[in-house]
């Protein structure tokens, strides 16, 4: 919640605290430190290092952009990517699980063979394969059209690349569902295959879908991280975690702000979104119910 | 022709050829030490890398230019001397100057009489094809320098090593050497005076030597290559007195490869090494600048740094646009983004190079000046290009990120709606250069090859445009450019056209075909125990390991 409320309220930092924009570059500006003078970044090129004041608090970057302004929109942008991948994600494994599991036979051999081919490819590699691709060239499917700089494209890679994490689970679970009384009731009282497993088994892998959703948006930021690294995901001028470990990396040494800083801010909100998703998981597992209750 | 070195700041790897413009410019901070060097003794010197190959007719990068440059002596040369004139022509291993036929067509030369290689070997007027030879038959990236001789490209086609190049005629007997063109070319001096066409022995194998490079004509001698960890050379004993060429001082330079920046920086500092061959990084830079003076300096290179703007797409087709690029670059800015190895210019050919003439005023400012963003966004307004969606293209290595992305934050601050491209630089060049990608403005800049303007002004020659691979980013296609490019190149007499040279510049810069911002710097900083100010630095060749000396 608390890197939810600080990515909500990053423009308010940004623009009443910080006095600038995550974008801004200030190569020969300068600021008043401890009532001392100094250069943004220097005639030498080394940016100010954290000054725990208002402006400048964890220090610039090489561009002379304030890292703490940056810190923030990264997490709305990690946010965004994350949560709409996870999204993406869910809607494609939903339909990938319920189509294969239900339907078993040919529709079940196709998707699962896909399933296996795309669980064999590093999901990396593919990512980088398919970000590099798309950012030179963006996508453009029919009247949908994405520039390729836009946040839209990583969302899409991971949430596509994932879908297996999710598909395969959820195929086994309608499996077993498809067998159970009540869809042979409904399959007696001449209900059609569609509408089975959209009011039948639907309902009942939601939950299983709960559990992955939080565990899933932690995966894809994680995975936006890697690729903004590799330059194969959130591109410059926008702000991103694994863009700013990527430029700080160079200077670890002398500047570890640089790259400390968003490296905590993404072990911690990975490691929130694992606690979301384990309480979910409690919350709606009856056995850990009744041990919460006894 | 080589475009960048990939890792610069930390290794000069991959620049074809860093030239100095010499260091008597403004920059240079020569404050070294009084001491005189002596003769003798042994020095050693980090290398980030080793050099891509030790062996005359492959080598392509400063680290292989800077060491070979002191063991293999070409026909013609250049004079062991900074500034300008270090990058003029001198005779080499041959006796003067080539004598150039009336069509422009045919160059001769005399080789000196009695010259041996560091082996003992007799040098010999066929030796110079054969160099030429090997060159061609390994596909060396200096090939194509020498692909205007009559008869290389059936050399090439023959694929025959022993085959003949019909071009090139030599008398061993007389010394006398002959290259014939296809077409006139006023570079083919400066091409004879690269390392590629340095004679070796007749019997040197069409096969990459760096583990046992051929002898040579040179100051100095490669006695052991260590794998890829390191090379010592020495003295050669065999060299003969070449006026302009001077003989080593130093008995031996060990060279060993140490990767590590910071390594680097602090042997340096604490004398653990005598030389280093890229410039310290960071907090050790600004540390060397002040703890370290009197044995560093800075250099700025036969180099430009400069933003493409795609005459032949919006909304860089005006030239409106374009001026306001330049009014509104900010160089000092930009330069910080190197460390400060970088000087604002604004001339597309680098200082104290024949047919440089500082641009005075420059037409945009003052480069070391704040930018005029008034001016810039007054010049955007009438061409009504307010807002225009702008992609400014750059790659990801070194701080070409960083620029990249100082360029689009510029260009937004004048006016338009600009955002960065970053892609892998190993496909940044064929990516911008390909038509199909229509890339409107970005990062690109070049280090001259030798110290001729042909070796930069062939960027803006519409008769160079072509669909892929194109380097003529900006797609200039000026009628003036294109006919005085093809009228002067002939020529090989280039005192007599740099005042044409330098009209070209001029007319690159006025009519904003792109927008140039620096010349890259390169630094000199020794150990205490080297004798500093004895040191050359080559506007070509960087420090010059012949004039490297111990102190008394």
């Amino acid at each position: 919640m608390a890197i939810v409320a600080l990515a909500a309220g990053a423009p308010l930092y940004a623009e009443h605290v910080a006095n600038t924009t995550p974008e801004r570059n200030n190569l020969t500006g300068k600021i008043v430190v401890d009532g001392e003078t100094r250069d943004v970044v220097s005639l030498d090129g080394i940016p100010v290092g954290p000054t725990w004041q208002r402006e400048y608090l964890l220090g610039a970057d090489a561009n002379g952009r304030d890292v703490a302004v940056r810190l923030l929109y990264a997490a709305r942008n990690s946010l965004f990517i994350g949560l709409t991948a996870a999204l993406i994600t869910t809607l494609l494994g939903i339909a990938l699980g319920l189509l294969a599991g239900y339907y078993r036979g040919a529709t079940d051999w196709v998707i699962s063979r896909a399933m296996d081919v795309l669980w064999a490819v590093p999901v990396l590699l593919l990512g980088v394969a398919l970000g590099v691709a798309l950012t030179l060239g963006g996508l453009k499917i029919g009247p949908l059209e994405i520039r390729g700089g836009s946040l839209w494209i990583p969302a899409l890679i991971i949430g596509v690349v994932s879908v297996v994490y999710l598909a395969r689970p959820l195929r086994g679970e309608v499996l077993r569902l498809r067998e159970q009384e009540f869809v042979e009731a409904a399959r007696a009282q001449g209900a059609s295959g569609p509408r089975i497993m959209v009011s039948e088994i639907l309902p009942n892998i939601l939950t299983t879908v709960l559990v992955f959703f939080p565990l899933l948006v932690a995966n894809a930021v994680l995975l936006e991280a890697a690729l903004s690294f590799l330059g194969a995901g959130v591109q410059e001028p926008a702000p991103s975690w694994g863009l700013m470990i990527g430029s700080g990396i160079k200077v670890l040494i002398t500047q570890p702000a640089l790259t400390i800083a968003p490296g905590v801010m993404l072990v911690l909100s990975v490691l929130s979104l694992n606690v979301v998703g384990e309480a979910v998981r409690e919350a709606i597992n009856p056995r850990a119910r009744v041990r919460l209750e006894q | 022709m080589r475009r960048t070195p990939l890792r610069l700041a930390s290794t000069l790897a991959a620049a074809a050829l860093l030239g100095l413009a010499g260091c008597g410019g403004d920059d240079s901070e020569d404050s070294g030490g009084d001491t005189a060097g002596k003769t003798g003794g042994t020095a050693t010197a980090y290398y980030t890398s080793f050099p891509d190959y030790l062996d005359p007719a492959l080598t392509y990068t400063a680290e292989g230019w800077q060491a070979m440059w002191t063991v293999y002596t070409p026909l013609v040369t250049y004079a062991h001397v900074e500034g300008v004139e270090g990058a003029k022509l001198i005779p080499g291993l041959a006796e003067a100057l080539p004598e150039v036929s009336d069509d422009g067509k045919t160059y001769t030369l005399k080789l000196r009489d009695g010259l041996t290689y560091s082996d003992g070997t007799q040098v010999k007027a066929s030796d110079a094809e054969h160099a030429i030879k090997r060159v061609l038959n390994l596909e060396s990236g200096g090939s194509g320098f020498f692909q205007g001789i009559e008869g290389a490209e059936d050399y090439l086609e023959a694929g025959k090593a022993s085959a003949d190049i019909s071009g090139i005629e030599t008398d061993d007997a007389t010394g006398e050497i002959t290259y014939k063109l296809v077409e006139p070319d006023g570079t083919f001096p400066f091409a004879l005076s690269m390392l590629f066409a340095a004679p070796v022995p007749s019997d040197t194998p069409f096969s990459n030597q760096t583990k046992n490079p051929p002898p040579g004509v040179g100051a100095f001698k490669i006695t052991e290559v260590d794998g890829t960890r390191g090379f010592t050379m020495a003295k050669n004993a065999e060299f003969p007195e070449i006026e302009g060429v001077p003989a080593a001082k130093l008995d031996t330079l060990e060279v060993t490869v140490v990767k590590e920046a910071r390594r680097q920086g602090q042997d340096i500092l604490d004398n653990k090494v005598d030389y280093i061959v890229d410039p310290p990084i960071g907090e050790q830079l600004r540390e060397i600048r002040t703890a370290a003076k009197d044995r560093f300096s800075e250099h700025t290179t036969l180099s430009t740094y400069f933003m493409f703007l795609n005459t032949r797409e919006a909304p860089f087709d005006k030239k409106e646009v374009r001026q306001a690029v330049n009014y509104g670059l900010n160089k000092p800015a930009l330069a910080r983004l190197f460390s400060g190895l970088l000087a604002p210019s604004c001339n597309f050919l680098p200082p104290e190079m024949q047919g440089y003439e500082k641009l005075e005023p420059c037409p945009y400012g003052d480069p070391n000046a704040e930018p005029d963003l008034a001016k810039a966004r007054q010049l955007i307004k009438d061409a009504g290009a307010e807002g225009a969606k702008v992609t400014v293209w750059g790659n990801d290595e070194d701080e070409t990120r960083e620029v990249t992305t100082a360029f689009a934050d510029q260009l937004s601050a004048i006016g338009l709606d600009a955002k960065p491209r970053i892609v892998s630089g190993e496909v940044y060049f064929s990516t911008i250069g390909n038509e199909k990608t229509k890339a409107q403005a970005g990062f690109t800049n070049w280090f001259g090859d030798f110290p001729h303007p042909a070796n930069f002004l062939f960027l803006m020659d519409g008769n160079s445009i072509q669909p892929t691979n194109n380097v003529n980013f900006s797609n200039v296609d000026d009628p003036e450019i294109n006919d005085t490019l093809a009228e002067i190149g002939q020529n090989p007499d280039l005192a007599a056209v740099a005042s044409q040279y330098a009209a070209l510049d001029k007319r690159v810069v006025e009519e904003a075909y792109i927008a140039p911002y620096g010349n890259r710097k390169l630094t000199l900083v020794t150990s205490d125990r080297m004798a500093f100010d004895d040191i050359v630095w080559h506007p070509l060749f960087l420090a010059d390991f012949s004039t490297f000396a111990l102190k008394e």
